[in-house]
């Protein structure tokens, strides 16, 4: 197939399927054939849907064929495995729902298919999107492109790695502390975690439901904001989406720099940072400034509490939200237990991770009476504090900038069996979901190793369109390194 | 008695609302086993809860109806527990922030306050087979939306219990918030009980028993478990503090779980679902929706229609039955002898047939037409009986029961005075009688009259001319 690279951007590829340099079917087919090729040393996909991949791929190409292909028309997707997908397993990469397949679609789902986008299959994460790894999966590992040695970053480390390996053109995953930026980050791609309410949870398992978002994982800035486009928009199956006026998220795009401050908050840069990551970011925040940006060192003091408050409102949560998974409608069933309580034992134990029973007991005692007050509440008021700290930054500041994470991505079985270390490394991308803000990774430099380092930008509520600009003009200038396989 | 008892209600009603409170599926009663159900409702993983408006609207209306302060601001929780009719494994509920609370409602002479009323989702059914020896979940009411209205301990007596229920539950239909069908479980009543020494101003240890789901049941529980509590009490023993259930059968109380370690439910917001904020415009939309409640129907009925309080009260109290007066008034505005037909013959009718209103097999049209034919004077009060008797058994509009059974009454007076002239005639004996002072005889030319006029004839009509021609001059 001529003209095709799989490290197009979905613009350049949507592009191709226009002008009619390759087919749809032609195009999901090399995905396909690169997924075949590549898929065992990534282990990015938990299911492929070759079949029903290129039955939409045909009717993508009919779409080209009439003249109506929407932006996404023909383009191959990955998903999240953790988002609903109608008569396709969606297995939060555990072994308590390795066979359940959903009756239905979700929202993000249904409305990639009205724009006859197409979905090569289901990508691998950790277990119920609880970690920073992608090594606490049933389904095994994923391994990071960038060097296979290494994480891709989690919880969306599929939906990172497929990206970055050109096994997908773009993919969903989902952030409910960094789960979508952190793996963008690990693995040299762009990723937003949208406003909270931006784009519909229905049919996203739940982790912890006040914090879950879903997002894109692109290429570029513009790709995630063609993705964002599809998605986006208030959705009656979930009460907590918003109802927005038409965003267009590309309405900023090649605007002027002059008028934008971005914060620096200092906390965002002390010694846990790796000097590495503090100086890749700090380069692009002059890079910024080069542009025309002005910046200022700002201060958000309760940063320091944000990852305590994070791991105990979304483990009370999490604990909640998965007390569901008993073995008696659907999933995992244990095969010994007389009684319903040794019965749904038996199943828990058995279905659920390790790190799942962590931070269900973790959230059930911080839930737990007598200790309420100390733990839920305490959290709850912190996330008052963040918030208004945030709203105060972002009326001085039009965005803020920090690393995505500490460090680089690190060894497979470095730490991810150790909790605190692994809880503390995501202090610098659990406040925009605390605060509902939204946050995009980009890439904005390789270390010594031609490892990817991601900074953040975190903006105000419902401005994604400000995030994509800065990111975009950022990315113009910025020689990416593909990850080599 | 020898103690005083304290109790406190908690009242489960079923809302009537189409569909269920967090998703599209029906929420009328019965239904195949797990025929009304959706991804929602059985907690699939990835569903989110939508809250149904109507079902703020019936619990605001409800806590109109129990003289509640309505919140602007109310809010859901979830209840955490395990058991296998729960599918999400939690209940969605209002805990910290309920949409009602500080309503008080009237008994008699006394007044119970309602500490609040919120919202929550019901749970399904187990179906336990002892044969199969297996336990089936049923979800199909999983999601029925429920208030509970919960009083504070100011009932003193099983009777005054029971007529809490009965006036809580009549406002509620009034307000059109709950059917409250005890015996299909769409109003279920939890008793808290505890009992003390007269005098005595603290509260002693109560129980609670679940689940009570007729008046006779409330009355039987509670006084069994004051007789159980106060033998304790007698015998030197501690009352637990437990939860109990009521066994129909032998009317007795037990232990519900064995175990009897407190519950911790840790509830905490509910994160899918945005509070809810009710403006003064929707509180006055509601408001002005609201319908009749039985107070102000008791006053129209006595005040505007000059009913007996007695009949009044009857009627109020049976809202189909009120419903069905109020029908036939709009058609025919007797007052009085509406609510007499209704009261007398159509309820004796009823209960001798052990059936409803709603099962008649006539309009409230009908009624109003009967009782139009019987003012008017066109048939007589003994054959509106027979109408309504004809009526009641096979239905049918009483002009045409009453033309094909000749009920309609003579009223050609033309017809009557020949008669009158006839009979005077013929009984010169009588007439003289008569006129010379006796009023005996009267009768017996009436009865004469009668025989020859049918009965078709307007027995005024025959007196009346009957008497003008005896007064009348020889001629």
């Amino acid at each position: 197939m001529t003209g095709f690279d799989a490290f197009s951007s979905v613009a350049a590829l949507s592009a191709g399927l226009q002008s009619r340099a390759f087919s749809a079917p032609e195009l999901t087919q090399a995905y396909l054939d690169r997924i075949a090729a590549l898929n065992d040393r990534l282990n990015a996909y938990i299911t492929v849907c070759a079949d029903e991949a290129m039955r939409q791929a045909e009717a993508a190409q009919r779409r080209i064929d009439a003249g109506q292909a929407d932006a996404l028309t023909g383009i191959p997707l990955g998903i999240k495995d953790n988002i609903c997908t109608s008569g396709v397993r969606t297995t939060c990469a555990s072994r308590m729902l390795e066979t359940f397949v959903p009756p239905y679609d979700a929202t993000v789902i249904a409305r990639l298919k009205a724009q006859d986008a197409v979905l090569l299959g289901k990508l691998n994460m950790d277990e119920f999107a609880m970690g920073g790894s992608s090594q606490t999966s049933y389904f095994g590992g994923v391994k990071n492109p960038y060097d296979t040695s290494r994480v891709p970053g989690g919880s969306s480390g599929g939906s990172a790695a497929a990206v970055a390996a050109g096994l997908c053109a773009a993919s969903l995953g989902s952030d409910t502390g960094g789960s979508i930026r952190q793996p963008a980050a690990f693995c040299g791609v762009t990723g937003l975690k949208p406003t909270y309410g931006a784009v519909s949870r229905y049919g996203l398992v739940a982790f912890a439901s006040s914090l879950d978002q879903i997002g894109p994982i692109a290429r570029t800035a513009r790709d995630c904001a063609l993705l964002l486009s599809a998605v986006a928009g208030r959705d009656e199956n979930d009460g907590t989406s918003r109802a927005l006026p038409d965003v267009d998220y590309l309405a900023r795009v090649g605007m002027s720099l002059r008028d934008v401050t971005i914060g620096l908050p200092q906390e965002f840069f002390e010694d846990y940072v790796s000097e590495e990551v503090r100086a890749a970011v700090q380069a692009a925040a002059e890079h910024f400034r080069s542009l025309g940006a002005t910046l200022k060192t700002v201060s958000l003091p309760s940063l320091r509490y944000a990852v305590a408050s994070y791991y105990l409102i979304s483990s009370a949560e999490a604990a909640s939200n998965l007390s569901r998974y008993d073995g008696i409608k659907y999933g995992y069933r244990a095969q010994t237990g007389e009684t319903y309580e040794e019965l749904i034992k038996n199943t828990r134990r058995e279905g659920f991770g390790s790190e799942v029973k962590r931070r269900i007991v973790l959230g059930n005692y911080a839930l737990s009476s007598g200790y309420y007050d100390a733990y839920y509440n305490r959290a709850v008021q912190i996330r008052g504090r963040i918030r208004e700290e945030y709203a105060a930054l972002l009326r001085e500041c039009d965005c803020i900038l920090t690393p995505t994470a500490p460090t680089v991505s690190y060894p497979i079985g470095q730490q991810e069996n150790d909790p605190v270390r692994m809880y503390s490394a995501d202090i610098c991308s659990v406040t925009a979901n605390i605060a509902g803000l939204p946050a995009l990774s980009t890439p904005c430099g390789y270390n010594a190793q031609g490892l990817p380092i991601g900074m953040c930008l975190t903006g105000r509520a419902f401005d994604e369109a400000t995030l994509i600009a800065l990111a975009d003009a950022f990315e113009s200038d910025f020689s990416r390194r593909e990850a080599q396989l | 008695m020898k103690y005083e008892t304290v109790i406190g209600l908690e009242i489960h009603a079923e809302m009537l609302t189409h569909s269920k409170v967090f998703c599209g599926c029906t929420a009328e009663f019965g239904g195949e086993e797990n025929t009304r159900v959706c991804p929602r409702c059985s907690g699939l993983p990835g569903t989110l809860p939508v809250l149904n408006q109507g079902a703020v609207r019936l619990a605001v209306k409800a806590g109109l109806a129990l003289g509640c302060e309505i919140h602007p601001y109310s809010a859901f929780d979830r209840k955490n527990y395990f058991y296998p009719d729960l599918p999400k494994a939690y209940q969605i509920t209002q805990f910290a922030h309920p949409i009602c609370t500080d309503g008080a409602v009237d008994i008699g002479e006394k007044t119970v306050r309602i500490n609040r009323i919120h919202i929550e989702e019901d749970a399904g059914k187990l179906v336990h087979d002892d044969y199969e020896n297996v336990s089936l979940a049923d979800y199909n009411r999983c999601g029925v939306p429920l208030i509970e209205i919960v009083t504070e301990p100011d009932l003193r007596s099983a009777e005054e219990a029971r007529a809490l229920v009965e006036e809580i539950a009549l406002r509620l239909k009034y307000a059109g918030v709950c059917d409250a069908r005890m015996e299909q479980g769409s109003l279920r009543c939890d008793v808290n009980i505890s009992i003390r020494q007269p005098g005595e101003t603290k509260f002693g240890t109560r129980t609670e028993i679940k689940n009570l789901n007729s008046l006779k049941s409330i009355v039987r529980a509670i006084e069994y478990e004051y007789t159980r509590q106060a033998d304790l009490l007698d015998a030197g023993r501690p009352v637990i503090q437990q939860t109990l259930h009521f066994n129909e059968n032998h009317g007795t109380t037990k232990p519900l779980r064995s175990k009897e370690e407190a519950h911790d439910y840790r509830y905490f917001p509910e994160p899918d679902i945005p509070p809810i904020l009710l403006s003064d415009a929707d509180l006055a939309a509601i408001r002005d929706d609201m319908p009749e409640m039985p107070a102000d129907r008791l006053r129209r009925y006595t005040a505007d229609y000059g009913l007996p309080e007695a009949d009044a009260r009857q009627l109020v109290a049976d809202k189909a039955l009120s419903d069905f007066y109020d029908a036939v008034i709009a058609v025919y505005p007797a007052y009085k002898p509406v609510a007499s037909l209704i009261l007398v013959e159509l309820l004796r009718r009823l209960n001798d047939a052990g059936s409803t209103v709603g099962e008649l097999r006539f309009a409230p049209a009908d009624l109003a037409a009967l009782v139009r034919l019987s003012e008017t004077g066109e048939i007589s009060k003994n054959a509106a009986k027979e109408i309504l008797r004809t009526l009641f058994e096979a239905g049918g509009h009483p002009d045409e029961i009453a033309e094909a059974n000749g009920y309609l009454m003579n009223n050609d007076t033309a017809a009557v005075e020949a008669a009158a002239a006839e009979i005077l005639a013929a009984n010169p004996k009588a007439v003289a009688e008569y006129r010379g002072g006796s009023q005996k005889v009267f009768g017996f030319l009436m009865g004469q009259m009668c025989k020859k006029l049918g009965k078709s004839a307007n027995p005024q009509i025959i007196r009346q001319c009957l008497a003008e021609a005896l007064e009348r001059p020889e001629a």
